[in-house]
């Protein structure tokens, strides 16, 4: 007992903390609404690696975007917020839409460097476009849900917020699943997946669809943003952390796993809040996120649920 | 289109004289710039003042050396690396804390900087050798986006500056023996070009010039080992496992024992890299060596010419001078538009994409062009 008090010790854990049920509940609870703002990102992320087989390092900035027209419709419009957070996913999804289109297509998709390294310009030159036009003031932005906690057990709530971050990512994923498994635009995208030689073969018209991919994708980031900006304050920087804590969920789940990429993002924000309260580590909340994503990636490369690809020499 | 000179053989001696020709204009250019522009030169075009200073220019230098360290990571050997900022972050806060607390002088800290970095570059390369492709880009950048908060640390934090960042306490005063005085001297005394150099240095000019022959030094040392490095069986290994990695295990390629050395080299340049910088500004900031650093030299990678020499050196004098420009744009030609802040990284940004759609192998595939079409070379096969 000694020994372990004394590890603990260079942690500086105390017993108390550790014992104190509540503020695990209460640290619990909030992991769970980072990890479902974390689990939508994610979710854009992968749609992109599945159907075109890389990273979208501008994810983060489209989602950026999207937050910043949810302020206009919201804040400076005057509309809900609900009813502007739709409108700015759709506007978001036909920004994604036409970048796709310009940027994108023009380069043959089996050759990923080159495409990876454009989605980098793209992510300055949104960046600093979103600079530009809104400037580096911070401003807050109104949330879709309800203040106040229906649930309480002492300094754990369970907020309408939670619930609500929590529920959307669900209704995303169900909606998700319905879409690509029960519509056939959700096939096409499904067999452009799997093989765009084969699907271009019969007759898929695989450029609408990667066109399609990506909207619906730049949709799920800004809905993902509306979520997590509330609790924090908006300005232009603040989706690149969110980017981080998102790429390291879908790591976590294998970068062409749906499924991966919700469980990935909710044991991110699990991981971080626990972690950097019960070893004190506030500073360290990214590197507990480059953490994971490093441990994971060791023991299994394509992460948790990730399909190995096997290579024909 | 006839070519302006008449074809020569390679390794020829109206070749080699060529080559010789072309290297003293360029040791000239070198020698003569730092007095051209100690009062820094400052063209007005359209309407806007913009400039071309001695710090500039060795910062650029600077940041040459770190774009050449990323080039042979991920230029060479194919291994996508957006986290070089790390490496070079690491190499300026060594030289910061080495010089500060331990009062030892700038170049005195490579001794520690290239061992220090290489090890901690090939530690690093163990963990990337299971992660391929883009998972390893994701780790890296995520890596790259830690950096600042390892230096914000409570524990290192008084070492470090912590958010204030770290101002290094040493000058770089130019020694009695350097004759920087007598040239300036001299070339003003030059008639014609002689009216752009100053009568006499400053203290401060002097400084900068000093330190501009040193960065210049110490970068044609790295270019100098890096080039002898690639040119022989290591940069063929590398170059045959980023072209084909199971070509080159078939072919007796230890493909490990290759990928981490070049994240081994990769890192110690990147880590002198980041001596040079602290050494330019004598301050160092943790926010200086985030992610941002990471996507500009990549940018910077791309400009230039991924797996080139020559691409390093244009990378550098690009993400340097485009935003310091951009930001001297006060009014954008024919409107009153402002290129300030944000817009630097935009233009940059923007190149980028433009070089990868009209121009992939980036300028200096560029340059080589037009030089092989103004002074073309017949290859000939090699002798034995």
């Amino acid at each position: 007992m000694g020994s372990l008090a004394s590890v603990l010790g260079v942690f500086d854990i105390s017993l108390d903390k550790l014992s104190d049920g509540e503020l695990w509940l209460a640290q619990f609870f909030r992991g769970l609404s980072d990890g479902a703002t974390y689990a939508s990102v994610a979710l854009a992320l992968v749609m992109i690696y599945k159907s075109t087989g890389f990273i979208n390092f501008a994810q983060g900035s489209l989602a950026l975007l999207g937050v910043y027209l949810v302020y206009v419709f919201s804040v400076e419009q005057g509309l809900p917020v609900a009813v502007a957070v739709v409108c700015a996913m759709v506007a978001s999804a036909a920004v994604a839409m036409f970048i796709e289109r310009v940027f994108i297509r023009p380069f043959p998709p089996d050759h990923v460097l080159p495409l990876v390294i454009v989605t980098l310009g793209l992510l300055l030159i949104i960046d600093s476009a979103v600079g530009i036009v809104w400037g580096f003031r911070t401003r807050s932005l109104p949330s879709m849900f309800p203040r106040g906690a229906p649930i309480e057990w002492g300094i754990a709530q369970l907020t309408w917020r939670t619930i609500g971050n929590l529920g959307t990512v669900v209704a995303v994923v169900a909606l998700l699943y319905l879409l690509l498994s029960r519509t056939k635009v959700g096939l096409a995208f499904r067999a452009v997946s799997s093989n765009l030689e084969s699907a271009r073969l019969v007759g898929i018209r695989v450029g609408p669809t990667l066109g399609f991919g990506w909207a619906l994708a730049a949709a799920i980031g800004t809905l993902g943003g509306a979520l997590v900006v509330p609790d924090l304050l908006l300005e232009p920087s603040i989706m690149l952390r969110v980017l981080i804590f998102s790429l390291a969920a879908a790591a976590l789940g294998g970068l062409d796993s749906m499924a991966g990429a919700v469980l990935g993002g909710l044991v991110v924000g699990l991981a971080r809040n626990l972690l950097v309260t019960f070893l004190d580590l506030s500073e360290l909340a990214l590197a507990t996120a480059v953490g994971v994503i490093l441990v994971v990636l060791l023991v299994r490369p394509t992460g948790l649920f990730g399909s190995t690809r096997v290579e024909r020499v | 289109m006839t070519a302006a000179m008449g074809v020569v053989a390679a390794g020829s001696r109206q070749h080699r004289r060529r080559q010789i020709i072309g290297w003293a204009l360029f040791a000239l250019v070198v020698a003569l710039i730092p007095f051209l522009i100690a009062d820094t030169y400052s063209p007005t075009i359209f309407g806007n003042r913009y400039t071309v200073g001695l710090g500039n220019l060795s910062q650029a230098i600077g940041l040459m050396v770190a774009i050449l360290g990323l080039n042979i990571a991920t230029g060479y050997s194919g291994q996508l690396s957006l986290g070089h900022s790390f490496f070079v972050g690491s190499g300026a806060y060594l030289t910061a804390v080495l010089v500060n607390d331990f009062h030892w002088s700038y170049l005195a800290t490579l001794g520690v900087v290239v061992p220090g970095l290489f090890l901690f570059g090939v530690l690093f390369g163990i963990p990337a050798l299971r992660i391929q492709g883009l998972y390893l880009g994701l780790l890296t950048f995520a890596v790259a986006a830690v950096f600042p908060s390892i230096i914000r640390l409570d524990e290192v934090a008084d070492r470090t500056g912590g958010s204030n960042g770290l101002l290094i306490d040493s000058d770089l005063e130019a020694p009695t023996w350097a004759p920087l005085e007598k040239v300036t001297e001299w070339l003003h005394a030059i008639p014609g070009v002689g009216s752009r150099v100053p009568e006499g240095l400053t203290d401060r000019q002097e400084e900068a010039v000093y330190k501009y022959f040193l960065l210049v030094m110490v970068a044609l040392v790295c270019f100098w080992l890096v080039r002898n490095i690639l040119a022989g069986r290591v940069g063929r290994a590398l170059v045959a496992i980023r072209d084909n990695p199971l070509g080159a295990a078939a072919n007796g390629v230890n493909l490990p024992a290759y990928k981490t050395l070049s994240f081994g080299i990769s890192a110690a340049v990147g880590g002198v890299a980041g001596t040079m910088l602290a050494m330019h500004s004598g301050f160092v900031g943790p926010d200086e060596f985030g992610f941002s650093m990471a996507i500009l030299l990549i940018v910077g990678l791309i400009v230039g010419g991924s797996g080139t020499l020559h691409g390093a050196v244009v990378g550098g004098l690009a993400i340097q001078f485009v935003p310091h420009w951009s930001s001297q744009t006060q009014t954008l030609p024919g409107t009153d538009v402002a290129l300030e802040g944000p817009y630097g990284t935009a233009i940059l940004g923007g190149l980028l994409i433009v070089i990868i759609f009209a121009l992939p192998g980036g300028a200096s595939h560029g340059f080589r062009k037009i030089k092989s079409r103004l002074m073309p070379v017949a290859p000939q096969p090699p002798r034995g």
